[in-house]
Order: C-alpha cells, then sequence, then structure tokens
C-alpha cells in the first residue's frame, strides 16, 4: 500500500530525491579523491557528505510516508550508497592491478 | 600486486551473464503472472460490456486510493450490447484513436502527450455536466471540437473528421478505459455527477 | 591528403558509417525544427492550425529522435567494426543496401506523417500510415522494413566479427543486438485492451532505453576508450561487463516504474519503487571510477571535441538519468507527476545527455579520420571556437528548456494534480497559470539557443580540420 505525498510536502519530495542523489555523488567524488590522493581531510568531507545524504533520505522518507515495506528502501539507500562507491574503488584498484600485473609478465 | 578473484575479467563476465539472465527470467515469471491479471474480463480490466453499466470512482479505504466501481446497468446510447457487440465497438473505438494519432496530444493511462487532458477518466469527467447531458455532449464535442471548445488557454482541438458512429464507438472506448484499474490514478480525481 | 574529405581515409564499414552518420545528421535538425514548432504551438496554439497540428509536430519531433540516434549507432557500430574484428566487413553491398532500404523507409513514412498524418480506424491506418503509439507510430509495413534492416545489420557485425577475432566488447555488443531487435518485436501487434497495449509496448520504450541502448552505448564507449584515451583493453573489458551487471541488475526490472498505473496489479508499486531506487546507485558509485581513471593515469586526448563530448555524457547521464529520474519515480509522488511536464523535462536531459552526446563524439571522431586522420587536440584555427560554443549552446539549450519544464511540470503537479483533482478543467487552469505560461516560454527560449546550437554544430562538423596540416596526437 502506498500514502500519497501531501501537497505541502511536494518540495521536501522532489528536493530530498534530488539531492540523495547529488550527496551521493559528492559522496563518492571525496571518497574517490581523498583514497587517491591519501588525503584524511576529503575521507573525513566525504562521511560528512554522507551525513548530509542521510539527512536528505530521512527527509524522503518521510515526505513519502515510507512504511512496512517501503522502510526497505530506505535502508537499501542508505546502505547501498554508503558501500557501493567502496566496493567500485576496490574494484578500480584490483582490476587495474590486474591487468597491469598480467601486462608486466607478458 | 593483488590478484583477486573478483576483480578478475571471468568473473565479471559470468557475472554480467548471470545477472542478465536470472532479471529476464524474473520479469518473464511476473509477467507470466500480471497477463492473466490485466486480461479482459479479469478484476482489474473488465469485459467489453462493462459498457452497458455505470461506472464510478470511489474512495477505497484498505486501498487508500479510489477505484472504479461498477454498477447497474446504464447502456451506452440506450443500447445494451452483447460480448461480442461490445468488443467490436470498443475495438472500433481505439482503432479510430489510433488512427487519429490522438496520442501525440493527449495522453492515455498518463502516457502519450501533454498538449491535452488526460483520457484515462474522460467518461467521468465533470466537464460533461451530468450523466443525463453526458452523451450528446461527448459526441457533440468529438464531432466539432473547434466550436464546441470549452477552456481558456487558446488550445482547441482541430477537427478530426469523426463521424457520429466513430463517436460512440471512441466513447465506448473511453467508457471501457474508465473502468480499468489503475492504482488510484489519477489522484484525488473529482468524477462527474451521476445521480441527475 | 592531410585535412581533406576522402573516403580514401576511410575502410569500408567506415563509409557505410558515414552515410549513415549524414543522415542521422539531417535527421537530428529535422527534431529540433519540429520541436522549435511543436514548442511555440504551445504559446500560439493557432500556428499551423488544421495543417500541422501538434500531434503531427510532435511525432515528428521524438520519431526523428529516435531514428537518429538509432542510426548514430548502427553508424557507430560500422565504424569500429573492422577495426574490432580486424577484418573486412562481411556482406557490405547487402549493408549498404540496407541502408539505402531503411533510409527511404524512414523518409517515406515522414511524408505520409507530414501529408495523410491521419487515417480511419482500419487496419489499413495501421499498416500505411500511422500505428499511433507514442515513440513507435511507424506504420506496420515501415516495422517490417526496419526489423529487415537490423537484421541484415546484425549478419554484417556478426559475420565481420565471426571471420576475424572476437572480443569482450564485440561479445556484449552481439547479445546487446539481438536483444535489442527482439525486444522490437513486442511493439509489433494489436490489441484493444490498452492494459496489455501498453504493457508490452514499455517493453519496447524502457528495455530499450534503459537497457539495451544503455550497454550500446557502454560498448561504444569501451571502443572509444582504448582509441581515444589509450586506455588497456582488459581493464575497459572488465569494466564493461562491470556495468553490464549494473545495469541489467537494476535496469531490466526498472521497468516496474511504467507499470505503476496502466492497471497492472499493485505489486508492480513494490518492485518499480524498489528498483528505480537501485537503478541511480551504480550510476552515483562509478564517479569513483571517473575519478580513478583521471588521477591514476595522465591522459593526452587526441581529440579534443570528442573527448568534450563524453564528458558532456558523463554529466548528462548523471543529471538527466539519474537526479531528474529519481526526483519524481516513486509511486508516492509519480502519481502527482505522471503525464505533465516532469516527464518531458526529464525526458529532454536523458535522452540528451544519455545519447545525444555521445553519438555527436563519435562524429567527430569520424570527421577526423575521414579527414585523414589530423590534429584535433588543443590550438584550432580559431582557438576551436565553432565547437567550443556549439558544445555550449546544445548544452545549455537543452539544461534551460529542462530547467523551464520542470518548472511547468511542477505547477502542474500542483494545481493540476493536487487541488483540481486531475479534471479536464483541472488540466486547463494549470495550463494557464503563470508559472506554466513562463515555463513555456523560457522553454522557447531555449530551444531556439539549443537551435544555434545544432547550427554551429552542423558547420563544426563540416569545417573542421579544413586545411589543417598536422596529423592527429599519438596517445
Amino acid at each position: 500500500m502506498i500514502d500519497p505525498v501531501e501537497m505541502q510536502d511536494f518540495f521536501a519530495a522532489f528536493f530530498s530525491g534530488a539531492l540523495v542523489i547529488v550527496f551521493g555523488a559528492i559522496y563518492a567524488l571525496f571518497l574517490a579523491w581523498g583514497r587517491l590522493r591519501g588525503s584524511r581531510n576529503f575521507i573525513a568531507a566525504a562521511y560528512g557528505v554522507y551525513a548530509l545524504l542521510v539527512i536528505a533520505v530521512l527527509v524522503l522518507a518521510e515526505a513519502m510516508h515510507f512504511d512496512g515495506f517501503w522502510n526497505l528502501i530506505t535502508v537499501v539507500m542508505l546502505v547501498g550508497y554508503l558501500l557501493a562507491p567502496h566496493g567500485i574503488w576496490l574494484l578500480s584498484r584490483d582490476t587495474h592491478n590486474e591487468a597491469e600485473a598480467k601486462f608486466n609478465s607478458d | 600486486m593483488t590478484s583477486k578473484w573478483w576483480a578478475n575479467e571471468n568473473f565479471w563476465r559470468k557475472s554480467a551473464v548471470w545477472v542478465t539472465a536470472s532479471m529476464t527470467l524474473v520479469l518473464i515469471l511476473l509477467t507470466f503472472d500480471t497477463i492473466p491479471k490485466i486480461s479482459v474480463g479479469s478484476e482489474r480490466v473488465p469485459a467489453y460490456s462493462v459498457i452497458n453499466q455505470r461506472i464510478d470512482y470511489v474512495f477505497n479505504k484498505e486501498r487508500n486510493f479510489q477505484v472504479p466501481v461498477i454498477g447497474q446497468a446504464q447502456p451506452l446510447f440506450g443500447n445494451t450490447l452483447n460480448e461480442e457487440e461490445a468488443e467490436a465497438l470498443v475495438t472500433w473505438g481505439k482503432k479510430i484513436t489510433q488512427g487519429r494519432n490522438c496520442m501525440n496530444c493527449h495522453t492515455l493511462l498518463g502516457n502519450g502527450a501533454y498538449y491535452a487532458p488526460d483520457l484515462t477518466k474522460a467518461w467521468l469527467d465533470p466537464a460533461w455536466g451530468d450523466s443525463s447531458t453526458r452523451e450528446s455532449m461527448m459526441v457533440n464535442f468529438l464531432m466539432d471540437p473547434v466550436s464546441n471548445y470549452m477552456n481558456d488557454s487558446g488550445r482547441k482541438m482541430p477537427n478530426m473528421n469523426i463521424s457520429e458512429q466513430e463517436a460512440q464507438a471512441i466513447i465506448a472506448f473511453l467508457k471501457w478505459m474508465s473502468s480499468i484499474d489503475t492504482n488510484g490514478f489519477p489522484y484525488n480525481f473529482k468524477p462527474i455527477d451521476q445521480e441527475g | 591528403m592531410l585535412g581533406v574529405l576522402d573516403n580514401n581515409n576511410l575502410n569500408g564499414g567506415q563509409k557505410l558509417a558515414v552515410k549513415y552518420f549524414s543522415v542521422a545528421v539531417i535527421l537530428f535538425v529535422a527534431q529540433i525544427l519540429f520541436g522549435l514548432i511543436a514548442g511555440m504551438q504551445f504559446i500560439m496554439p493557432d500556428l499551423f492550425f488544421n495543417v500541422l497540428d501538434f500531434n503531427v509536430t510532435r511525432m515528428v519531433h521524438i520519431n526523428a529522435m529516435v531514428v537518429w540516434l538509432l542510426m548514430g549507432f548502427m553508424g557507430s557500430i560500422y565504424w569500429l567494426l573492422e577495426d574490432e574484428a580486424g577484418v573486412e566487413t562481411v556482406g557490405l553491398k547487402l549493408g549498404n543496401l540496407a541502408f539505402w532500404l531503411l533510409t527511404s523507409a524512414v523518409t517515406v513514412v515522414v511524408l505520409v506523417y507530414l501529408f495523410i498524418q491521419v487515417g480511419p480506424g482500419d487496419d489499413f491506418t495501421r499498416w500505411f500510415v500511422n500505428e499511433g503509439r507514442e515513440y513507435i507510430e511507424a506504420p506496420r509495413w515501415a516495422d517490417i522494413g526496419i526489423v529487415v534492416c537490423m537484421l541484415i545489420f546484425f549478419y554484417n557485425a556478426a559475420a565481420t566479427f565471426m571471420k576475424g577475432r572476437w572480443s569482450g566488447i564485440s561479445g556484449v555488443l552481439i547479445l546487446d543486438l539481438v536483444a535489442l531487435a527482439g525486444i522490437y518485436l513486442a511493439g509489433m501487434f494489436y490489441t484493444t485492451n490498452i492494459s496489455v497495449d501498453q504493457f508490452w509496448w514499455w517493453w519496447v520504450i524502457h528495455l530499450w532505453v534503459e537497457a539495451t541502448w544503455e550497454v550500446l552505448v557502454g560498448c561504444i564507449m569501451a571502443w572509444g576508450l582504448i582509441k581515444l584515451l589509450g586506455a588497456r583493453r582488459q581493464i575497459v573489458t572488465t569494466w564493461l561487463y562491470i556495468e553490464v551487471a549494473l545495469m541489467f541488475g537494476s535496469g531490466i526490472l526498472g521497468l516496474g516504474h511504467h507499470y505503476f498505473w496502466i492497471g497492472t496489479p499493485e505489486y508492480w508499486l513494490s518492485i518499480g519503487g524498489f528498483f528505480s531506487a537501485l537503478e541511480p546507485v551504480p550510476l552515483v558509485a562509478m564517479v569513483v571510477h571517473s575519478v580513478y581513471d583521471s588521477g591514476a593515469h595522465k591522459f593526452k586526448a587526441a581529440n579534443h571535441p570528442a573527448m568534450a563530448w563524453l564528458i558532456a555524457h558523463t554529466f548528462g547521464n548523471f543529471f538527466g538519468a539519474g537526479v531528474w529520474g529519481f526526483m519524481h519515480t516513486l509511486p508516492q509522488i509519480n502519481l502527482y507527476t505522471h503525464g505533465t511536464q516532469w516527464t518531458a523535462s526529464h525526458g529532454h536531459l536523458a535522452f540528451f545527455g544519455a545519447y545525444a552526446t555521445i553519438v555527436i563524439a563519435v562524429f567527430y571522431i569520424a570527421v577526423q579520420q575521414w579527414r585523414g586522420g589530423v590534429w584535433m587536440s588543443g590550438g584550432l584555427a580559431g582557438n576551436g571556437w565553432k565547437w567550443k560554443w556549439a558544445l555550449g549552446l546544445l548544452n545549455g539549450g537543452v539544461l534551460g528548456m529542462t530547467m523551464a519544464l520542470l518548472i511547468a511540470g511542477y505547477e502542474q503537479s500542483f494545481i493540476e494534480r493536487a487541488i483540481e483533482g486531475s479534471t479536464w478543467q483541472g488540466y486547463f487552469v494549470a495550463q494557464v497559470h503563470p508559472w506554466f505560461i513562463q515555463g513555456m516560454n523560457w522553454r522557447m527560449v531555449f530551444g531556439v539557443v539549443t537551435a544555434m546550437g545544432i547550427v554551429l554544430l552542423v558547420w563544426d562538423l563540416l569545417t573542421i580540420g579544413k586545411g589543417e596540416n598536422r596529423a592527429k596526437q599519438e596517445v
């Protein structure tokens, strides 16, 4: 069952939705940049942005009246945006190493 | 130098194949479940002969939105049609809407273009006065939309050379479409007065 | 000779590719031209009334888009075919025949759209005039023609790879083409049941645009990265597989977000909602990979315009598909936005950002080779002002239209949907609201900006590298 957004929450619904994606991207950007440059400040900033993302997700969940099954979506967003960039980072590092190792031994 | 199994080309080739195959399989299974539920004569998509009956759009507390409710007899243009005749009429109506390219101005079930109103609940729209004036107003509008238009946006529906029989077929299609259970779309709709 | 358009600079497949690109550019111009007329009809409803009504101009606008992108993709595949397979294109004569068939079919269809326009509600109309279903309006005879041409195209590609060598990219490409052609069949039948009609209609639209086209672009992009930046093949291929897994993993059932309101069961609200929330996650996570790639290696780009358009693709895809898609996709809000200018706003940015950009990038790669592999890095004649301005105007124009349509759609969801309750009167109350009218005016302004961009783009494609005597930068 869905409980549609109230009219006074339209702006919150649209805006928090957009911010989830934007903060997700900035978090990923800072995280990757921090790892690449070995900068603790960027890593810290990344988690700061993630904290904003958490707020955006919660505002979104509130505006959308998430309940029951829909809480799963909140969890998926919170965990997905937190962990996926780490996963892609590890993949970036190791796919490149893998290819380079093969390249060097050829 | 690390060489991890999960960063390996081979692993991802297999993953891509497995993910694609399993998602496709799930989609196919869901399709098998959905198609019978949206076939004509099902609970969600009524038989074409529903055009012989009154259709309402009523708030359902349990589902938390409006749903179509099929009521007592209310024959379209005074004719009660059997299943076969109703299907023929609705089919003709839908083919006319395709042939006249209605969907590139209007939306049907919310899909199409946004230059003209949605047709999902056109049959139930209060623009047609009440249930006593509705049929004749709709026919007149479809046959001569330019002199019967009713908005101040300056936009008019062009005359699509629709005959009276064609207009009746289109209305049959619209009436049938209004009986489809669309999970509450359009939301908060204010239907026509059918008590008159 | 450097700097001169010469077919001797192209291999067999590439000669065919530039034919496809030429028609694609013409259709791109047509798309924008008819878009301008359709946009103007919102402001001046009497414009071409009874002569070229909105349903015709809008149909040509969206059909020209689908076909030019498709021809751009086909051209791109012919472009990379011999290079990727290591042998000459197999069955090129047949391929040429298919090109002329497709081009004449498209011409006839457009002429019928413009001059016959509509027909009675019978089978003849659907077979020979207009099918009347958004995006796939092409009459049935043309559908069959398209399938035949696609089969020939598929034969060219598959047979060439079979004769030459297979690679990860070509493997993904061929499987994707099978899916792409197969899915088109889902739109090729008539049914009166509009729920079933739209159920299959979305297979064509969604599974093309949000699945198979994405992967096709991934293949072109993978090849482009190897050629343009000298990226290592093994890495690119691995990432292509990763992308396929992520995109099909979230995109195939993302189809669910089109099954909210067409009569389909309520469980699609949950499936659609869940996968819509999931779809942007890989898009966002990929930012990490872009940063890694650009930080870990110092690339020299042999083709600056193409590179710039690929960057525009990255941003356009992120904002158009990611941000604009997610803003209105959950059913709790989509109930108010479905079928309003919200969709148009999202559609403009997403189609342009995800697809038009990358095809334009390939145009530049093609022109570079066509002129004998000329210099297209920094320090072009006139500092490359034409391509830079074309890039700026097109991106700025589309972004401006997107914002204008967003404001109109936002107003519609309030006035028409929430307050007025979606009646016809509610619809028109929303259409005459100042926000809507302003939105349509600004959309027109940015439409003109976009049109100036295309003029400059065509001019640049025709002249860039002309008389240039430096060979392209090695990567």
